[in-house]
């Protein structure tokens, strides 16, 4: 990239998009032309064609797209499960793109905290010991764990849930405990992968409603979903399709 | 590097939660493993047992005591060689120069004479029993000061006995009991190769473990008078001595009597000895050397089922990693590094199989209760720690390529895996 202003990504779509430049060290996330290639047999299939976006620290974003978009592999990008073939994304003004095995799990562990569709929370733990998790990773010694987990539940209404295990849980429940495991460690982003996909509309919901309040808090909220009443609850929409970005709109 | 960062505390909580939530199949994983470690504390145990038995029989017999026979020491097997049975006999002659040394403090000549000149069993009889199954020999009363033999009623047979050839016994505790089963056999009269001989004492009875048993007990002993020996059977004048070396002069002794022994036997110069020297420490180091083998043999048996073992740990924990797939993508999502995630299979595989261990170390220790019943057995420091470590080692070794199998798995296709 000898010359930044030229080295623009083909955009078939119509979005006016901004030029490919240096990061922007104001965003908390900067992807600049970021492509992710799969080799299948002899054929290369290319996930996404160069994606170029920013993230301000603080904004609520919903990811949406058809499945087949590129949507997942933009997320694993951002929460750092991968590494793009080509392009730079930095992340709280460090290069994740160049980062290796451990560097990357060091950095899922500080700045990512991930919710997951179904969960994932460890079945025979109790809800503390899952919220604990990260920060055992994190080398965080055990007293100070337990204060940090607890405060973590209380943040999510949880308080008086903490002894329990998952399966004593309902729900949205188990659902709150993943979200105070993934803010236990005060990450720079929350990012939710169909975080509603296994709830019913209630406590759909209710989900949104905390991840809203969250947000007013401050964190800065990144939801990957397919559908649009989920998406809309963000401030901010970006729509992928066959890898490009189709539509960002700020929508609030 | 932090290697051990999410200590191991944490991972040994987890991988208990682990083996109680699955007992049965944790149990029959660890079975080789117990196998394996039971093994080794019952071996170690018998073996420390045999050897504290057996030195402390070769003590009885005098750790300053020196037989000496015209045969080679040690346990042979199969036919004597032709040299050593054309050996000529040590004599009584020879018992006696020996006193005449420095560094020997006495020097008693046996003659057996369980065989009469014929080659027929002697028989022993008392007015309620005959046998031929009794050893009989001749011995000197300086046989008493060598303390080896302690009588426990009446007395031993005096010089003035032997030399004017009177017809006197000293009996071993199991004769004394065979054949004069009501009330004391001092006094009683006992028939021998049909001569009376009268009974003046009875032996202390000797404890035996290695040597004798059975036909061999050595409390099932008669010993007469050298001279009245002699006498029953004509012509035989093979002996074994026991020579007892005054204090502190153990080697000295050894050296004189190989000595004077070569000169009397006109051993040439550079030839070896026509003759052998056996002593409680020279038998013990020889006992001890087989006892040595058997040892190996045994460690390398409980070995096999160690290694059999760590072969079913490898397999339980390559299921483990498989089921708990999305489990290890949840662990890296959130932040776990490869050598987290190799830790906690690693010290789980050491955790199952130092359990096994455990369960081993008890039930083992259990049965050397019950060994102790037969065996005056010890279980050696060395065989619970050696077993333990070896059984957490196993875990460990056997543990490391599922391990590292689960460190490998991408986070990606984890999380999606059903």
């Amino acid at each position: 990239m000898s010359d930044v202003t030229l080295a623009a990504p083909p955009t078939p779509s119509a979005l006016p998009e901004q030029p490919v430049s240096a990061h922007d060290a104001n965003s908390l996330i900067s992807m600049r032309d970021i492509w992710k290639t799969y080799e299948m047999g002899s054929e290369q299939v290319h996930a996404l064609h160069g994606v170029s976006f920013d993230i301000p620290k603080g904004e609520y974003i919903a990811i949406i797209g058809p499945s087949g978009s590129g949507k997942s592999t933009l997320m694993n990008l951002i929460g750092c499960l991968d590494t793009p073939s080509k392009g730079e994304y930095w992340l709280n003004a460090k290069n994740v793109s160049l980062m290796d095995d451990d560097e990357l799990a060091r950095i899922r562990n500080q700045e990512v905290g991930f919710v997951f569709q179904t969960f994932n929370l460890l079945a025979r733990a109790t809800a503390l010991h899952n919220v604990e998790l990260p920060l055992i990773y994190g080398g965080i010694g055990s007293s100070q764990r337990h204060e940090m987990a607890k405060e973590a539940l209380r943040a999510v209404d949880l308080s008086d849930r903490i002894t329990h295990r998952p399966n004593e849980l309902s729900g949205g429940q188990r659902q709150r405990v993943a979200i105070a495991r993934a803010l236990v460690n005060h990450p720079s982003i929350l990012l939710a992968d169909e975080p509603t996909g296994a709830l019913d509309t209630h406590t759909s919901m209710e989900i949104m409603d905390l991840f809203e309040r969250l947000h007013g808090e401050g964190n800065t909220i990144i939801v990957v979903t397919h559908e649009h009443d989920i998406a809309e609850r963000a401030h901010r929409v970006i729509s992928i399709r066959d890898g490009l970005i189709e539509k960002d709109e700020k929508i609030r | 590097m932090k290697l051990i960062r999410s200590d191991i505390y944490e991972n040994l909580k987890m991988a208990l939660a682990t083996l109680r939530a699955n007992k049965l199949r944790s149990f029959l994983t660890v079975f080789g493993v117990m196998i394996g470690v039971i093994t080794v504390m019952l071996i170690s145990s018998i073996i420390s047992g045999v050897d504290t038995a057996v030195k402390k029989e070769l003590e009885s017999y005098g750790t300053n005591s020196i037989f000496i026979s015209k045969y080679n020491p040690g346990i042979h097997i199969g036919r004597l060689s032709r040299e050593e049975r054309m050996r000529k006999d040590l004599t009584y002659d020879d018992a006696v120069a020996l006193t005449q040394l420095p560094a020997v403090e006495l020097s008693v000549p046996f003659l057996d004479i369980g065989n009469n000149f014929f080659g027929q069993k002697i028989l022993v009889s008392s007015p309620g029993k005959t046998s031929a199954a009794v050893a009989l020999q001749g011995t000197l009363p300086d046989f008493e000061r060598a303390g080896t033999q302690i009588v426990k009623e009446g007395r031993f047979f005096t010089q003035y006995e032997n030399d004017n050839n009177e017809e006197v016994a000293v009996v071993g505790s199991s004769v004394g009991q065979d054949f004069f089963p009501y009330g004391s056999p001092v006094g009683q009269e006992m028939g021998i190769g049909g001569r009376q001989f009268r009974v003046v004492g009875v032996l202390e009875k000797r404890e035996q473990f290695l040597l004798g048993g059975g036909d061999d007990d050595q409390n099932n002993i008669i010993y007469v008078p050298f001279n009245v020996a002699r006498k029953l059977k004509p012509g035989s004048n093979d002996v074994y001595v026991q020579a007892v070396a005054r204090k502190g002069m153990m080697d000295e002794a050894l050296d004189q009597i190989t000595d004077l022994l070569r000169v009397r036997r006109q051993v040439p110069f550079g030839k070896p000895d026509n003759f052998g020297l056996q002593t409680a420490e020279l038998f013990l180091s020889n006992f001890r050397s087989i006892l040595s083998g058997v040892a190996i043999a045994m460690v390398v048996i409980s070995s096999v089922g160690l290694m059999v073992g760590g072969i079913g740990v490898m397999n339980i924990m390559l299921v483990s990693v498989t089921e708990r797939t999305r489990e290890i993508g949840v662990r890296k999502a959130i932040g776990a590094r490869r050598s987290d995630i190799m830790w906690q299979f690693l010290i789980e595989a050491a955790t199952l199989t130092g359990f096994g261990g455990l369960v081993g170390l008890s039930i083992g220790w259990l049965l050397t209760f019950l060994l102790r019943l037969l065996l005056p057995s010890y279980v050696p420091l060395w065989a619970p720690i050696g077993g333990f470590v070896a059984s957490v080692g196993i875990g460990l070794i056997f543990g490391l390529w599922p391990a590292w199998k689960a460190a490998r798995l991408d986070p990606i296709e984890s999380l999606r895996y059903e």
